[in-house]
């Protein structure tokens, strides 16, 4: 609970520091603001209580919870020191940028610790709400106002779609705490149709946010036209929260329920893997393949929320951990090219003219495409393992697909890694201290992603 | 569950579950094929207040509170959510003159 109240500090603080026009303070606020909630979470780990106790039974950072919590605001705190460049070009705007993003962690930590569906609701509502802004950031940007307007219209359906289920929930069950919830639907005494039907709606209201298949064409559109960093932001952070919510509500609430959700979410799947990874292998811009991979990405997490492993939530923390991180090298990445047209192109020669740069593109792609000794194989691996006894067929799917994904990873690594023709036009790409760091953070996080495993 | 009765005038649960399910299918479908910006804002307010309308008529049947405070915190939600939607609107508008969802289209491709 107190690192909460200190990220949302944090973004209040950042927010009207930026008053005095110096960008480098707001930097300061955040790093230092975030870092302490990160310390926090760490010593709540270890000791089991944190520093305040709130009598509220509404948010319960619990071990789960604090594994998710962590990684949310360490991908944030990445997310921010490697855009700092960017965010610090508009002087008079670097304290929104950042404070909206704090402001959206806020949201992601509350969709993580909920108890009940209010705090879940308003979690979900408090990340949506500045990313909605945060993607119409450039504001004189056509295809960014059109994603802001697009990422707008579907996520405001799927909140109305999500709270229309909660009704009918509301309505099986009498209650909105998760506990009361998952006790009454155990016990029968949840009334059939109405539990159905709000079930089935609030998935389909989770599968729009998480962008799986058949709800996923918002997420290629605004992916591609908001900018770099919020791409990033939402592919990580956004998504993370999604599927931390969706196991929770899902394979822990509903789970007197799996027969009728399980058997969706099967076929959701199969077409979310292959839909994503075919879908890919089309793109041009790099940010739209970026789009379809998370969403072939989405699918396989997905198989973790599937399984009736006790191990879902760790296998399902381990392969975002892996995607994670291999996101946000490849999107800082992308912000250091800085291509126009956003092409896949504009990655040509990128590893030769900066060797350190190529070796964190190299790592974050094959962790990515899931070769083994990197974070993502770990990831998928578990995932994949836990859930293959009981459904082999979707596993077989996955791996399939997976290969596919490989092949776009490495045409992508190909180019990033092929000879310029006119070596003499190449200047150097410099990313800045703070970048070269996340970039070493991602790099050695993907890295040791296997002794994390065990 | 039928047998619940609201506010003592005899009109059963069912009655608010179709109505706020026909509000809501309305503001869906209006979601799904308008095209003016404006009016997909107020049909997705229209299915905040369909949910809004089944969270009052359970919470009475139930009698307990939650279902009502539940809805307060919606209309806040949905206030916000305006709000943003509407300055994001403006802010296509100054840049593409038209409100017109169909014609945003650069994205394709």
């Amino acid at each position: 609970m107190d690192a909460l109240i200190i990220v949302f500090v944090t973004g209040l603080i950042s927010m009207f520091i930026a008053m005095a026009k110096k960008p480098v303070l707001v930097l300061a606020t955040a790093m230092i603001g975030l870092s302490s909630a990160l310390a926090l979470m760490i010593n709540q780990w270890w000791t089991g209580t944190g520093f305040i106790q709130l009598n509220y039974e509404g948010l319960l950072f619990d071990k789960p919870s604090i594994l998710y919590s962590s990684l949310a605001i360490s991908f944030v705190l990445l997310i921010i020191a490697g855009g700092y460049s960017y965010f610090k070009q508009e002087v008079e705007h670097t304290g929104e940028y950042i404070s909206l993003l704090i402001f959206s962690l806020v949201g992601a930590m509350c969709m993580i610790a909920f108890t009940d569906l209010f705090m879940f609701f308003l979690g979900l509502e408090i990340l949506s709400i500045p990313i909605y802004v945060m993607v119409g950031s450039k504001k004189r940007d056509i295809l960014s106002t059109e994603a802001s307007l697009k990422y707008f219209f579907t996520g405001s359906l799927a909140t109305g779609i999500l709270l229309f289920g909660t009704a009918w929930v509301y309505g099986a069950t009498g209650s909105f705490k998760i506990n009361e919830i998952s006790a009454a639907i155990l016990d029968g005494s949840a009334k059939g149709a109405l539990l159905n039907v709000g079930i089935l709606i609030m998935m389909a209201a989770f599968l729009f946010k998480v962008g799986a298949a058949p709800f996923h064409f918002w997420s290629p559109d605004v992916y591609g036209g908001a900018p770099t960093i919020v791409t990033g932001f939402m592919a990580a952070v956004v998504k993370l929260a999604g599927l931390f919510a969706f196991l929770k509500l899902f394979t822990f609430t509903f789970w007197g329920a799996y027969p009728l959700w399980s058997g969706a979410l099967f076929g959701i799947i199969i077409l979310t893997v292959i839909v994503g990874n075919l879908s890919a292998l089309a793109q041009t811009r790099f940010k739209r393949m970026l789009a379809f991979s998370s969403i072939a990405n989405a699918g396989y997490a997905l198989i973790a929320i599937m399984n009736q492993s006790n191990w879902s939530t760790w296998n399902l923390w381990m392969y975002i951990y892996g995607y994670g991180f291999a996101i946000i090298a490849l999107i800082i990445i992308s912000l250091l090219v800085n291509d126009e047209n956003d092409s896949i192109e504009g990655f040509r020669g990128v590893g030769r003219k900066n060797p350190f740069i190529g070796f964190v593109l190299t790592v974050s792609l094959l962790s990515l495409a899931g070769v083994p000794p990197l974070a993502g194989f770990f990831g998928k691996y578990m995932v994949f393992a836990a859930a293959f006894k009981q459904y082999p067929v979707l596993v077989i799917t996955a791996i399939a697909t997976s290969g596919i994904g490989m092949v776009y990873y490495l045409r992508f690594f190909m180019t990033a890694m092929a000879k310029e023709e006119n070596e003499s036009t190449v200047e150097k790409l410099k990313p800045s201290i703070l970048q070269t760091i996340v970039l070493l953070i991602c790099a050695i996080a993907l890295l040791i992603g296997g002794y994390i495993a065990y | 569950m039928v047998l619940g009765s609201i506010f003592n005038a005899g009109v059963s649960i069912e009655y608010y579950i179709v109505l706020s399910t026909i509000l809501f299918v309305i503001g869906a479908i209006g979601v799904m094929v308008r095209r003016n910006a404006i009016i997909l804002l107020m049909c997705i307010e229209l299915m905040l207040n369909a949910v809004n309308l089944l969270m009052v008529a359970f919470s009475t049947y139930f009698g307990k509170a939650d279902g009502q405070i539940f809805v307060f915190f919606i209309m806040v939600v949905a206030a916000a959510e305006a709000t943003v939607g509407l300055s994001i609107l403006v802010m296509a508008y100054r840049n593409i003159r038209t409100t017109d969802v169909g014609l945003f289209n650069k994205l394709k491709g």
